[in-house]
């Protein structure tokens, strides 16, 4: 019902209509909704240790309020179409460059800033991108591609698929296309996970991307991207992680990489502290012993 | 030594299958989930190995589907794929 009340202010009077009900919105979660509260927490008391209480209640307001006008960019980006100046890459020519290679790319990315919408900026590319993404049945949240019916512009590997969707992943990139994963979070077991600093604490990161990218030899190119503004967003290659294709079975062997890549992720939310949206306690290494589950707040979870 | 026995050996060895011998894998013990337990990035392994100590490419998901269920029908793909020398 909220969502129709969102999309509705979006159509209406574009993405501006719809900022005042998500600030009340918000509020309401901040202040009735602790279990929402909750989730933001584990992250902000990392990335603010020193915050008191009452901060922290304003700091979890604004947390909720930049991850919910990234679902509004994304719904307005849907039903009218991506504007060509609303999202800025830098790095195009690197990318470009290590997809010259012809080995592949993985794409890493993660949580930060508008990493789906951001990705319609790779639109450029003449290769087929493929994303690891995993929809949930009954999902009644939308993907930019989705609100016109118009055709997914990637090919979507499903994690519950055949071997993890590992083997597809290791033919595209054979192939010279592009694979997207997120490097934050892992949906398998902890075996795929090395235990790695990050904001002061141990987490556990996937190594999967790495092993994969040893296995086809192609490099690893880290893309972040960060909210400007309402509609507009910024991608940024960041670094391209090349790992030896020697490396093997035992996940230590890919730990430097990993790190490379969580340093990385932390000096990133360390200059956009509030467009980290992994809502769920990273660092609670024996939770992480269960298969890692998205308990991020959705679109349907904050009825946004 | 057969293909069969090749492939035990070098799963044991090249997958880190400590607590295993070739001889105690069962040809038709299910390669992942129940049987050998591997996982998913364990089958990423499993090609490269499969190229590197076969010269044989598993190029799509319909054989890798067929071929990845035991020993068996990894060994036979092997078999009827294998360059000749």
């Amino acid at each position: 019902m909220q969502h129709g009340i969102f999309y509705l202010l979006i159509r209406l009077g574009g993405t501006r209509a719809a900022v005042p009900l998500l600030h009340a919105v918000a509020l309401y979660y901040v202040l009735l909704r602790p279990s929402i509260r909750r989730r933001t927490l584990p992250y902000l008391t990392r990335r603010f240790p020193a915050a008191p209480t009452w901060r922290r209640l304003l700091l979890a307001y604004r947390m909720i309020v930049e991850f919910g006008k990234v679902l509004i960019d994304r719904a307005a980006m849907g039903m009218s179409g991506l504007d060509p100046h609303s999202i800025t890459l830098s790095g195009r020519e690197t990318l470009l460059g290590v997809l010259g290679e012809g080995h592949g790319v993985v794409l890493l990315t993660a949580h930060v800033g508008c990493w789906q919408t951001g990705m319609a900026a790779l639109n450029f590319i003449d290769v087929p991108v493929h994303l690891l993404m995993q929809r949930e049945e009954g999902d009644i949240d939308l993907h930019y591609f989705e609100h016109r019916g118009l055709p997914c512009p990637f090919r979507i590997i499903d994690p519950r698929g055949f071997l993890g969707g590992s083997i597809e992943m290791l033919q595209a990139l054979k192939r010279g296309e592009v694979v997207s994963v997120m490097g934050d979070r892992d949906s398998g077991s902890v075996r795929n996970t090395v235990a790695v600093e990050f904001l002061g604490g141990t987490a556990r990161f996937p190594f999967s991307p790495f092993k994969i990218a040893a296995a086809a030899g192609a490099p690893v190119v880290v893309l972040l991207s960060h909210r400007t503004g309402l509609s507009s967003a910024h991608l940024e290659v960041v670094d391209v992680i090349r790992v030896p294709d020697n490396l093997r079975v035992d996940p230590e062997e890919f730990k430097p990489f990993v790190e490379k890549f969580v340093k990385t992720l932390e000096d990133y939310v360390t200059a956009h502290p509030f467009q980290f949206f992994n809502f769920y306690d990273m660092w609670d290494i024996n939770a992480a012993q269960e298969p890692v589950r998205n308990t991020a707040p959705s679109l349907r979870s904050m009825r946004l | 030594m057969t293909t069969k026995e090749q492939l035990k050996q070098i799963l044991v060895s090249d997958l880190n299958l400590e607590d295993m011998t070739p001889e105690q894998i069962p040809d038709d013990s299910p390669l992942f989930g129940q049987g050998l337990g591997l996982d998913s990035l364990d089958a990423v392994e499993l090609v490269v190995i499969v190229q590197r100590h076969f010269g044989v490419e598993i190029k799509d998901m319909q054989e890798a589907r067929s071929a990845f269920q035991t020993v068996e029908t990894l060994a036979t793909l092997i078999d009827e794929r294998r360059p000749t020398t």
